[in-house]
């Protein structure tokens, strides 16, 4: 259904999104994980074609068997109105504070699929429904002000469910929200892509969310596809040294914080920070920041290493057979 | 640690007046804290875990004496802070300081760094040594002395997290209350800065009280925890057994969410 091969964003001479491959079919979840300036937003803009308009695209993409890294805004327009949607982190800042939630929601129906504007609103009560809003018919007339910050997240997902979508993106839906909500919120889009057959991508940056709600996973680092495969197993036994880093570094809570002597137990870190763009490694650009680094890993990029079934891992280290 | 508390919070009440709904009708009172109590002793880490709403922040503003409690008390080295007087609040203010959550709005993008870090000590009235006070609590942060020259956006949001610690630390306090400070950092990041707090707690013997949503984040660097959720204390014991054996459902939805595997 949706397909990437060798996906670059250039920016200048600097490249933010590098050689991605992807497949997504229908029913798929995929959870993207990875820190700021990973490059999960940029995949997510790229998949709605939304990428900033300075940026250059290299590689393939392909929806549905068209290409779409060559197409024009036009069919980008056709393409979002029926196939693709995207939920946002804010759900206060995606909605138009001047208008009741239910307008919103209804005016792609009117604008996209030609409905009437009785047969919208009974789509709209239905949808409603469908993402658990109680009392749907009272909620539409409401302003997002008048809603609490769970309530206009679903808001959200029915608006992109509106037109049918194939594939629902959605862009760290729980940050802004409390964990009570939060946990409810991504059971929500998990049973809504199970029921509909719909595509799910899931990016966010809490790995507790992702592993809820998702499948599978893909790992990025600075631009990078770093790893991916069934969530479960690379989120139990991570291939990639960034992925192991990135789990070690989340305090675990079966873990006290002082050991035998009364010595607080400090957190095992990945050391530095991401570097910029510009200054990123040619070879793997975890290099520099990598605790099994080898002395060819900075220049040469490691290839994508399968393991079994769809599980992926690019690391000089796989290839070499030193992993442990 | 010492048999006499750093810190004791004793049955502290805040409410707050809702805007008035009715002209016939008393405003309605949100009760954002009650009969919260706990004691801290210095080197011990106190852990406040509550959502939007629970207080937690309402907490953190009457341990730092920036609002009044309806009930209560708050007794630092058993001196009730909100019995004192002007002048000997302003004197005692080096001893506690705090750390917020988003380090980019609580430096001035306009300052040096330096500047910033100063603002203590010049709050407290102090002239001496301040170069050398900037250094060192620059340094001890894991940052350089020369920083003290730049400005907050030519650093990441992991150094701008730590120049605000080094503020929070420039006074030599006793007492260091941490309001969602590790929650806007990415993962690896979150882990430094916990372990910069941690060190600072061991060389310095800081009392601190870690606020956070995130459990798990509480669980790993506090000795205590409290689980607030409206105004009210859900539970509260060692970290370890209330991450163990949670009583409360809500401390147990809290962990669920904090988890990698549900």
């Amino acid at each position: 259904m949706i397909e990437l091969s060798n996906l670059s964003i250039h920016f200048g001479t600097a490249v933010a999104l590098r050689d991605a491959n992807l497949v997504i079919e229908r029913g798929d979840r995929l959870g993207v994980v990875g820190e700021s300036g990973s490059g999960k937003t940029l995949l997510a803009l790229c998949l709605m074609g939304m990428a900033p308009e300075s940026a250059r695209m290299t590689g393939q993409l392909r929806i549905d068997g068209q290409d779409m890294a060559t197409a024009s805004e036009r069919d980008w327009q056709r393409l979002r109105s029926r196939r693709v949607a995207m939920v946002f982190q804010e759900p206060m800042a995606a909605l138009n504070p001047l208008r009741r939630v239910g307008d919103t929601v209804m005016e792609p129906m009117v604008l996209h699929d030609g409905l009437t504007r009785s047969a919208a609103r009974a789509r709209a009560l239905s949808l409603f429904e469908e993402v658990g809003i109680p009392d749907p018919d009272r909620r539409l007339r409401q302003f997002p002000h008048e809603m609490s910050g769970g309530q206009r997240q679903r808001v959200l997902i029915a608006l992109a469910l509106a037109c049918n979508p194939m594939l629902l993106i959605a862009d760290e839906p729980t940050t802004a929200l409390d964990a009570n909500v939060a946990l409810r919120i991504t059971d929500l889009l998990q049973r809504l892509a199970r029921e509909r057959q719909m595509a799910l991508v899931f990016i966010s940056h809490d790995l507790a969310a992702v592993a809820r709600a998702t499948e599978d996973i893909v790992v990025m680092y600075a631009g990078d596809m770093v790893e991916q495969g069934r969530t479960a197993e690379v989120l139990g036994t991570p291939a990639h040294p960034y992925t192991k880093g990135l789990l070690g570094a989340r305090p675990d809570p079966g873990v006290a914080g002082r050991d035998a002597q009364g010595k607080r137990r400090r957190l095992p870190t990945i050391p530095g920070a991401v570097p910029p763009l510009q200054g990123l490694p040619q070879g793997c650009r975890f290099a520099g920041r990598c605790p099994v680094e080898l002395p060819h890993c900075a220049a040469q990029r490691p290839a994508f290493v399968q393991s079994d079934a769809g599980r992926a891992a690019a690391c000089h280290l796989l290839t070499e057979g030193r992993h442990d | 640690m010492t048999d006499a508390p750093l810190l004791e919070v004793r049955n502290l009440t805040r409410r707050y007046k809702l805007p008035r709904q009715s002209l016939l009708r008393a405003p309605p009172v949100l009760t954002a804290l009650e009969n919260a109590s706990f004691s801290l002793h210095a080197g011990e880490t106190l852990g406040v875990v509550g959502e939007s709403g629970s207080g937690k922040s309402t907490l953190a503003r009457l341990i730092m004496a920036f609002e009044r409690p309806d009930a209560g008390a708050v007794l630092f080295r058993g001196r009730d802070l909100h019995g004192l007087g002007g002048q000997e609040l302003r004197s005692l203010r080096r001893d506690f300081q705090m750390v917020f959550q988003d380090p980019f709005g609580s430096l001035n993008p306009r300052r040096r760094v330096g500047w910033s870090i100063a603002e203590p000590l010049r709050a407290n009235g102090e002239t001496e040594d301040i170069p050398r006070r900037i250094a060192e609590a620059l340094e001890q942060v894991g940052l350089h002395a020369a920083d003290a020259g730049k400005y907050p956006h030519e650093f990441s949001g992991g150094q701008r997290q730590r120049i605000a610690i080094a503020r929070a630390i420039v006074t030599r306090p006793a007492l260091l209350v941490a309001d969602e400070a590790v929650s806007a950092l990415d993962v690896s990041v979150q882990a430094q800065i916990l372990n910069l707090l941690m060190d600072l707690q061991d060389d310095l013997g800081l009392g601190m009280v870690f606020i956070s949503h995130d459990l798990a984040v509480v669980g790993s660097i506090c000795d205590r925890v409290l689980v607030l959720q409206h105004g009210q204390t859900l539970e509260s014991g060692a970290a370890a057994d209330v991450l163990r054996s949670p009583e409360h459902p809500y401390t147990k939805t809290l962990l669920t969410a904090a988890g990698v595997r549900p």
